[in-house]
């Protein structure tokens, strides 16, 4: 069974949208969505979240708050990036 | 590349370790018994570091050889030193807002306020080549101008303590790197206008670097920030605080993108470092002894 089995739709949408902005040379199903983003897992460093951040408000309209504490739970996987955007995207 | 980063990070430890208690000694010293008398102290401190610290006595022979182009004697490494500690010691003054000790000549001055002029925000690029902390003196005379500082997370802490103790009254924002959410602040900040502050000679562990000639040879400088400026399309205005001796300061500005360029989006990243380590070079050689990476850079 692949990993991308086990993707939701949103993680899938969500998961080529980083791959397409970061030119990321991997299999979409590859990724398991509990992976970590940063540092392990798929080897993001910040610069790369930023531009995630970025793409992210441009795509789903979703603002990520500087100061927002959660920010370190949000970015920590696929998955809990992709359920944040669901619940607050406005695109 | 893992012995050089981790050869860096021992450096970086090791300075940290020290830190603690001898700011806490440094910043009594230099309030209570004032700056005559703790430069004499420096004295004796520079000896026993230039004897007893053979890895960065290493590398700042290392070092003084490129600049100076010959081999470097014990006066050299020991100004070297010196130019170090008391470069140290008066950012206890500075922090303290105790500006008018110095004389301070800035250049370039209205470049940052010309970057500054659409509201928002600019990069502002330095090196650990003399002082930063001499920004205070552009923030006190330029009171609107809102400085963020992006260093790692530790360094943060440590710095936050200090600035307690030095004076509780500075307000030193702070973004503190290795955390997954720590760049959008820097957007944020950004957006309400501030100048962005981050010493992009060093890289962060984990990071992207890349290689440059710096001074005849090949040199690691991290790749991240110059993306992140082309990223967020903001000016980036390079900043050397240069210690003259003395009481002397000389602070200098210099767009390294320029007005035309709206930002930094006609310009590649490579260029931008390009730019950078042409700068950082210049301002070695305008000031040799100012260079505070006290370990292997060339690695």
């Amino acid at each position: 069974m692949s990993k991308a089995d086990s993707q939701t739709l949103a993680e899938k949408s969500l998961l080529d949208l980083i791959i397409r902005t970061l030119n990321l040379e991997i299999q979409s199903d590859a990724v398991d969505p509990k992976d970590a983003l940063y540092d392990e897992g798929l080897g993001l460093d910040s610069i790369d979240m930023l531009e995630i951040a970025l793409a992210v408000s441009q795509t789903y309209g979703v603002k990520l708050n500087a100061d927002d504490e959660n920010n370190l739970k949000i970015f920590s996987s696929l998955r809990s990036l992709s359920s944040f955007i669901e619940q607050h995207r406005s695109k | 590349m893992s012995r050089t980063l981790s050869q860096e990070q021992l450096w970086l430890q090791r300075s940290e370790r020290g830190t603690a208690s001898v700011i806490r000694l440094v910043v009594w010293v230099a309030l209570r018994l004032g700056r005559p008398v703790a430069r004499a102290l420096l004295w004796p401190v520079c000896a026993y570091f230039v004897t007893f610290s053979p890895q960065s006595r290493m590398a700042s022979r290392d070092y003084l050889t490129r600049i100076l182009a010959r081999r470097p004697h014990l006066g050299d490494l020991f100004r070297h030193y010196f130019t170090f500690a008391a470069c140290v010691l008066d950012r206890v003054y500075l922090l303290n807002d105790q500006l008018d000790r110095f004389d301070i000549e800035v250049h370039g001055e209205p470049l940052v306020l010309d970057a500054l002029q659409g509201g928002d925000g600019c990069f502002l690029f330095g090196a650990h080549l003399g002082s930063f902390e001499v920004l205070r003196s552009l923030g006190r005379r330029q009171p609107g101008i809102q400085v963020s500082l992006v260093m790692y997370e530790d360094n943060a802490r440590k710095i936050n303590a200090v600035l307690n103790a030095i004076n509780p009254a500075l307000a030193m924002d702070i973004i503190a790197l290795g955390r997954s959410g720590s760049m959008i602040g820097v957007e944020s900040r950004l957006a309400q206008g501030h100048c962005i502050g981050l010493l992009v000679d060093r890289g962060l562990k984990g990071e992207g670097m890349v290689r440059r000639d710096f001074l005849g040879a090949p040199a690691n400088f991290p790749l991240g920030p110059f993306r992140m400026a082309i990223l967020l399309q903001r000016p980036v205005v390079v900043m050397f605080g240069l210690y003259r001796g003395g009481r002397r300061y000389e602070v200098h500005f210099e767009r390294l993108t320029q007005a035309g360029e709206a930002g930094a989006e006609t310009i590649s990243v490579d260029q931008l470092l390009d730019r950078y380590v042409a700068r950082l070079e210049h301002y070695c050689r305008l000031a040799p002894f100012n260079w505070f990476n006290f370990y292997d850079f060339w690695h």
